[in-house]
């Protein structure tokens, strides 16, 4: 099942000099920007001797009060933001090589400038995006898409492909996944559902999510290359 | 007011800094002139779901974006026959409702828009990475930037709809990079940036029905007019610059190094004001003084004091002496005192007089196409 | 002179996500063509100019050892073959495979000479800023300590730390060692290291795009500027870099001597600056103003570039009329220049 052809893409690289890495992404109308810093050093925390084996991340969303059609000031303690915080901080835990910074932080933080669906999906791509531009090594990116059923709109309920990329509308009307692969496809690092569907459903959805992130990890990985050979042209040897 | 974070430089370094910013004329750590203002990029119009948007960066890195959204929300004055306007007390116990309205007031909404607004339909959120919103800093540029908007009294009679209705106008500036200078002159542009390209859709509905307005975005209007010719419709949105003070001499555009070794630093809010002549003449809205982080730094230790560079300890009241007579020429220490009250004058006029700092922005502004 | 508003740089065109099956992305997971390099040039120590990126595979070839990002990864088939870890440039020394990242913070090297801040000061160290994942240490007993190089420490010394280095103080150092998590263990056991004054601190670390300061033979030199004497530049591999009115050369670095000398240095920790006339900091600001220059035209900072950068800044006057800041629009123009006469 293709991508929607209606969403045009856009992805940049290094948008913000003072950023240890950051980027700028663009899936259909949400539009999100990612800065990484780090690693740096983690400020001592007062009474945790034991340093950590690992580098920390830690992840900030904040969604401007602009993004939606509404204006609508997030707090951060909302435990929806809190939540997307969680699972990113922890889908790139396996994924970035923690190892090699022991007791530092690395700091992942997302600014959310429009939103119309796929929102925990974007910020994914962005924050990987983001962790290349810094030079944080990664056993691969970590991509993710969001699928949707329409099972319950169609006449013949079994026949009913499932919808790619869902943009806001959508979301608010289909049960919808958030799946992310790394390193294969067959490697999910990240599956979120806030929406209930038949459990029979479910499988065709996460192929279906599955052969989205593969297409977008090639889009994300031609990205990358572009600005790759960019700084290489411009940087006299 | 609180001060920002502290100073990672050396008191070498900041006696350095600040003998080169006293010189006459002063050198500055990049060789700007006193007044030269660092290059910056700037967009608008970037997010299609707000009223209007801007987006700058300046040469450090650091940057901010703008979005402007305007909701229509019902008023819940009354404005009375000698035209004060009541409102809910403190306590709740507001006096009247929507309907209560006098009869005898005038009808023509475009005239007696005057005075009809009110400060609190306007709301400005700043949001910087790593504060909470009740941090000092965000606090206070908020306030900062809030008041040099309703200064002049006009913006907030624009969002006046009818007497049932008005605009409520949301700002939302989102700091996306670390708050490593002090961010107000760089979130005062883009705001500056993001009003002048708001547009408000056109109102069909007329007097006091529910308001209507024109789906078709062409027919709608800035909420800033900019006609070419007449300068009454000259209204441009405020903008707040820096200056700051080292001895005599005065710079714009700080950086953040020239910051840390300032005597003192004031924020300064200007906006054309409209004269026959079609002149653009600057009027301050707001001053207010910043503590400056030099105060925050600690002294150097003078070399005569430094027991492992071949001094010795002296007595309490010797040491005094030895820094006194010093006066921060060669050692670091922090400024006392305040400001003189002629350096302010010159500040200001600095950055309001023709052809000064205050019209160099507004008019590198204006060339941003919307 | 008037505020110079640039326009914002145009953003790349947008990609559709155009429906594509077969073989051209899956090639991107698996049985990816590895890379032909066999095809690089032999030699000590060569470079390629393509583009690895994270979870490509490099080689499956059991010949080469893995070197700087890299991992290994074994496939379906289970043969275990060398991937990318980062987006850089893939570099073969002898049988060694490793990867240059476009852009990475600073990782210490021993003997690498760094400039760093104190952010912190312990019972017997200091912990160091050296732009680095982590922070360096510097003990009190890699320091030179005045009265000559063989004293012992003592508990006096240490209670008088911060007469050594306090806070926020800046210091030029080598790396002596690096403990096992990757941290530096720096030293300033020499004459030219130590405690700096009299100058401007300025840092390229955070301007990004894989330029910078690089490692070279002399990070320390004179530059004989037109008017204000000489100027004294520290490059510190890890971006930071110092510029400083000239201090005379110390005589005689025999070992003999150095006991003598350091006895003598009095002004090693001191904070107080010399006189610096004011033609000397317009120089020092014209040096740096050249070195962000360089940084935003992505031309390597290194002492070569730098002079040539200041040569062709006095040209740019006089042709261009006497102007000493250097953004933006002269400073392409000093770039260029630089670039220009190299070829």
């Amino acid at each position: 099942m293709p991508l929607d052809s209606s969403s045009y893409s856009i992805a940049q690289l290094s948008t913000q000099a003072a950023a240890d890495g950051s980027s700028y992404l663009e899936m259909g109308l949400t539009k999100i920007i990612c800065t990484v810093h780090g690693p740096r050093e983690s400020p001592t925390r007062s009474g945790s001797s034991s340093q950590s084996p690992g580098a920390h991340i830690e992840t900030s969303i904040s969604i401007a009060g602009f993004s939606g059609t509404d204006r609508k000031r997030h707090g951060r303690n909302d435990k929806r933001t809190q939540e997307m915080q969680h699972t990113i901080s922890s889908a790139f835990s396996s994924t970035l090589f923690t190892h090699l910074y022991p007791h530092s932080t690395i700091t992942i933080s997302l600014h959310v400038l429009s939103q119309d669906g796929s929102l925990l999906a974007a910020c994914l791509n962005a924050a990987t995006l983001a962790l290349v531009d810094a030079g944080v090594p990664m056993s691969d990116y970590v991509v993710a898409c969001t699928t949707g059923s329409t099972a319950s709109y169609a006449g013949d309920g079994e026949e009913a492909d499932p919808l790619l990329d869902l943009n806001g509308l959508e979301e608010q009307e289909l049960p919808f996944l958030t799946v992310g692969t790394s390193g294969g496809e067959d490697k999910v690092n990240v599956l979120i559902m806030e929406t209930r569907v038949q459990v029979g459903r479910l499988e065709a959805m996460i192929s279906v999510g599955l052969d989205g992130c593969r297409q977008i990890r090639g889009m994300l990985d031609r990205v990358v290359r572009e600005h790759g050979e960019r700084v290489l042209e411009a940087r006299v040897a | 007011m609180a001060p920002y974070t502290n100073i990672p430089l050396s008191p070498a370094e900041l006696s350095y800094l600040h003998n080169s910013l006293s010189q006459n004329p002063p050198i500055r750590p990049d060789g700007r002139s006193p007044t030269q203002f660092r290059p910056l990029v700037a967009e608008t119009d970037i997010l299609p779901s707000t009223n209007g948007s801007a987006r700058i960066c300046f040469a450090d890195g650091t940057e901010a974006v703008v979005g402007v959204k305007a909701e229509v929300e019902q008023s819940r004055t009354f404005v009375s026959a000698t035209g004060e306007v009541g409102a809910e007390g403190v306590l709740g116990l507001g006096a009247g409702g929507v309907g209560d309205v006098d009869m005898d007031e005038e009808d023509d909404e475009q005239t007696s828009r005057a005075g009809k607004g009110e400060e609190t339909w306007l709301e400005v959120a700043i949001e910087i990475p790593g504060m909470r919103d009740d941090d000092a800093l965000p606090v206070f540029l908020s306030a900062m930037l809030t008041e040099a908007l309703l200064a002049d009294g006009e913006l907030k009679d624009r969002l006046w709809i009818n007497r049932r209705f008005h605009w409520r106008l949301y700002i939302d500036i989102l700091l996306l990079s670390q708050p490593f200078s002090y961010p107000l002159p760089l979130l005062s542009l883009t705001t500056h940036l993001a009003l002048l390209s708001t547009r408000m859709p056109a109102l069909l509905s007329e007097k006091d029905e529910d308001p209507l307005f024109n789906d078709d975005w062409e027919a709608s209007h800035f909420l800033y007019p900019q006609s070419e010719g007449r300068s009454e419709s000259q209204r441009k949105p405020p903008v707040t610059l820096l200056v700051m003070s080292v001895g005599e001499n005065i710079i714009a555009d700080p950086s953040r190094e020239e910051l840390a070794v300032a005597d003192a630093v004031v924020a300064i809010s200007v906006a054309p004001s409209s004269t026959p002549d079609n002149e653009m003449v600057l009027k301050t809205l707001a001053l207010r003084t910043v503590d400056p982080p030099s105060r925050l730094t600690g002294a150097g230790v003078p070399t005569a004091l430094n027991t492992t560079a071949g001094g010795t300890s002296l007595t309490a009241a010797e040491a005094l002496v030895l820094r006194e007579k010093d006066q921060g020429q060669t050692v670091w220490r922090p400024p006392r005192g305040g400001v003189k009250r002629a350096v302010i004058t010159r500040m200001i006029k600095l950055v309001t007089e023709q052809g000064g700092v205050g019209q160099e922005v507004l008019e590198g502004l204006a060339g941003v196409e919307t | 002179m008037p505020i110079s508003v640039l326009p914002p740089a145009p953003a790349p065109a947008p990609f559709a996500n155009k429906p594509q099956y077969g073989h051209s992305l899956d090639d991107d997971f698996e049985d990816e063509d590895e890379m032909d390099i066999d095809s690089l040039p032999t030699g000590h120590q060569r470079t390629s100019q393509t583009i690895l990126t994270p979870g490509q595979l490099v080689t499956q070839d059991p010949q080469w050892m893995r070197g700087h990002g890299t991992f290994p990864l074994e496939d379906r088939n289970s043969v275990t073959g060398i991937h990318s870890t980062l987006a850089g440039t893939l570099q073969k020394t002898n049988k060694l495979l490793s990867i240059i990242p476009l852009r990475a913070r600073y990782t210490p090297e021993i003997g690498e000479l760094v400039i760093g801040r104190i952010v912190e000061v312990q019972s017997r160290r200091w912990k160091v800023d050296v732009a680095a994942p982590l922070l360096a240490n510097l003990l009190l007993s890699s320091i030179n300590l005045p009265g000559g190089i063989l004293r012992k420490r003592t508990s006096v010394d240490e209670l008088n730390i911060r007469s050594y280095f306090s806070e926020g103080e800046l210091l030029v150092a080598e790396v002596q060692q690096l403990f096992h998590d990757g941290s530096a263990s720096l030293h300033t056991r020499s004459l030219k290291y130590g405690k700096l004054r009299n100058g401007y601190f300025l840092s390229v670390s955070g301007m990004g795009g894989g330029s910078g300061v690089v490692r070279a033979k002399r990070q320390i030199f004179t530059i004989q500027t037109r008017r204000g004497g000489e100027v004294d530049c520290i490059l510190g591999v890890n971006g930071y870099i110092w510029l400083a009115k000239h201090v005379a050369e110390k005589e005689g670095v025999g070992m003999n001597k150095l006991e003598e000398a350091a006895a003598a240095d009095t002004g090693m920790y001191s904070s107080q600056n010399d006189e610096i006339g004011a033609e000397t900091r317009g120089e020092i600001g014209r040096v740096g103003g050249c070195i962000r220059a360089l940084v935003e035209g992505g031309v390597k900072v290194e002492e070569g570039t730098v002079k040539r950068a200041y040569e062709a800044s006095l040209e740019v006057d006089e042709v261009d009329g006497e102007e000493d800041y250097l953004g933006a629009e002269r400073g392409r123009t000093v770039v260029e220049m630089v670039l220009s006469g190299r070829g």
